[in-house]
């Protein structure tokens, strides 16, 4: 410690730029993760927030509700404890004054007895025997909307009440509205069929139907796997480049001190000393640097606008930087060796 | 009593397909209170036979003795023991560390052998660094840095103390007061101490001279 804080002290600048190009790749790497996140979550929260696990849908549908038609018939059929009914319909909606504010939405349409009836987070929860109160995502909100306003279906011109919001549910980037299938009969009068079956627990197969998982329905909405394939791929590339980026400065920067290490064991300071203060150089710069990472990651949340989906739980913030400490630390390798290798003999004779 | 004693010692480098024998059966010795030289051409050995002493090498045969111990043949861990808290050495070019400073390249040393000995800066100030403490090594003229290098040898309180070319990098008259410095001291604080020089204006400074010639040591005074 005595000199790893001397050298960081005397080395500020050097040290200094070190720091800086690890707190941007960390920064960055935030950066994206919190937008693929926030795109995941855009695009599957009304599902992935569910207790639901396993899907059964229509035979050939290719793990997509829209795809999937199913009747009371297959209902019967499947029979499942603790099953609930799904239907998904991509619509538009307008406020009821004025039909030029239109909002593309998704409507979930459930049993309000089921286990799909999401919290709200203020108002009521969806009932039964309402024709006309509705629970929607909390995302509306940016639309303007509030507890207690209407809203009209564009095509049906049905109105509907806003009893309560539930917390930033989201289905393919549009918020999602819940309706019984009372409500949905005024919607579409002549559908009495629904897309999937819902259980909440584990099911493997089902002869006469494609059953998948909660992850797998996720994947194959349409846009997911594009967009999370292509982020993660970025990010997967920065850890690599910084990787060997960091690499490559340890290795510099240790080499300029080469001679260094080598008076010093000459003096009789322990190879193991030596190892732990290139250890805790490394890793107290890029702890430094992370937890500044972490700090403008957060401020740059707050500005962000709504309509810019950004998520990112301290579990993947630790992680990120758990990650980034072990990259650091195994870039210093390199240069571990190098120090570990270094003969004393080298101060001797002047041939330094 | 001898500080350090050599017993016919023998180092070879391998050379291709032949051995290069750089020292030929030496024998020497060095007392309390003693300040020894060794002069000799380029490429006689000098350095090679430094680094033994000092255990940073391991003669082919031959035994080292410092203070009745052998030491020709401990481990890595152990020589590296051995030069912390036995031997202190003045290289060539200082080589102080560049990001401490003056005071603090004493301090470290006292640091890493967790022995309590003396005071950094009473020890700078006897060598006439007093104003220099708190400065870093690249603003310091050569003959500063190497009385900052003598003083770092003795902090520790070593029985024996190496110099190789301490005056290598400096003027004649600069070079001369390096030597003086060392030679005092030896005598005051009674130490052994052995120095490897090209430079023959100081050698009525030391108390013994020894003569290395195509691997051979012998004493010339
Ligand atoms: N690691 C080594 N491997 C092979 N040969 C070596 C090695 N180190 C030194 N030698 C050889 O040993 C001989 C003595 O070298 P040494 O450095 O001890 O000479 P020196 O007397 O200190 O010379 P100078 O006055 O130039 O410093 C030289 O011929 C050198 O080539
Ligand atoms: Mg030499």
């Amino acid at each position: 410690m005595f000199l790893t804080l001397k050298e960081l002290r005397h080395e500020k600048l050097k040290f200094g730029a070190l720091g800086l190009i690890i707190f941007l790749i960390v920064f960055l790497v935030l950066f994206i993760t919190g937008l693929a996140n926030g795109l995941a979550n855009d695009s599957g929260s009304a599902l992935k927030n569910t207790s639901a696990q396993t899907f059964i849908l229509q035979k050939g549908s290719e793990k997509r509700l829209n795809r999937s038609q199913l009747t009371d018939a297959d209902w019967n059929k499947v029979n499942h404890r603790n099953a609930a009914k799904l239907s998904v319909a991509q619509m538009t909606i307008q406020k009821s004054n004025k039909a030029s504010k239109k909002t593309d939405i998704a409507y979930f349409v459930t049993d309000a007895n089921s286990f799909l009836n999401p919290k709200t987070i203020n108002g009521q929860k969806l009932k039964n025997n309402d024709n006309n109160s509705v629970v929607v995502s909390s995302k509306l909100k940016t639309d303007g909307y509030k507890i207690g306003d209407t809203f009209k279906d564009s095509t049906s011109k049905k109105v509907f009440k806003i009893a309560g919001f539930t917390d930033n549910t989201a289905y393919s980037h549009t918020p999602v509205i819940y309706l019984n299938f009372k409500q949905y009969q005024h919607i579409a009068p002549q559908n009495n069929n629904f897309n999937a079956i819902v259980l909440q627990s584990q099911l493997k197969q089902k002869t006469g139907y494609q059953v998948v998982d909660k992850q797998s329905l996720i994947g194959a909405i349409p846009g997911y796997s594009a967009e999370q394939g292509s982020l993660y791929l970025m990010i997967g590339f920065l850890y690599l480049i910084s990787l060997f980026v960091l690499a490559v400065f340890f290795y510099i920067i240790n080499l300029q001190k080469l001679s260094d290490f080598g008076t010093l064991k000459a003096l009789g300071t322990s190879t193991p000393y030596l190892v732990r203060h290139v250890i805790t150089e490394m890793g107290l710069l890029s702890l430094i640097s992370i937890l500044l990472s972490f700090a403008i990651t957060y401020l740059i949340k707050l500005v962000l606008p709504a309509s810019m989906p950004f998520s990112l739980s301290s579990g993947v913030l630790l992680g990120t930087g758990g990650l980034f400490i072990l990259i650091t630390l195994l870039s210093a390798l390199l240069s571990l060796i190098k120090v570990i290798k270094i003969d004393p003999i080298t101060a001797i004779g002047g041939n330094n | 009593m001898s500080v350090l004693e050599l017993k016919s010692i023998i180092k070879n480098y391998p050379d291709g397909q032949l051995v290069n024998e750089v020292l030929k059966d030496i024998s020497f010795t060095v007392e309390k209170g003693e300040f020894a030289a060794i002069v000799g051409p380029s490429g006689a050995g000098k350095s090679t036979l430094l680094t033994i002493m000092g255990a940073l090498l391991t003669p082919s045969s031959g035994s080292v003795l410092l203070n009745g111990h052998d030491i020709s043949h401990l481990s890595k861990k152990q020589q590296t023991e051995l030069r912390l808290n036995e031997i202190g050495f003045i290289f060539q070019n200082s080589d102080l560390i560049p990001y401490l400073k003056i005071s603090d390249q004493l301090k470290f040393i006292q640091k890493i052998s967790k022995k309590e000995t003396g005071n950094a800066e009473e020890v700078l100030t006897k060598l006439g660094l007093q104003n220099r403490l708190h400065s870093y090594p690249n603003v310091l003229s050569g003959g500063e840095k190497q009385r900052v290098a003598i003083a770092r040898a003795f902090i520790n309180q070593p029985d024996l103390i190496l110099a190789d070319e301490p005056t290598a990098s400096l003027d004649s008259k600069r070079g001369r007061e390096v030597v003086q410095i060392i030679q005092q001291t030896v005598h005051q604080e009674d130490k052994a101490a052995v120095m490897v020089t090209h430079d023959e204006r100081v050698l009525d400074l030391v108390d013994s001279i020894w003569q290395i010639e195509d691997g051979r040591l012998k004493k010339v005074r």
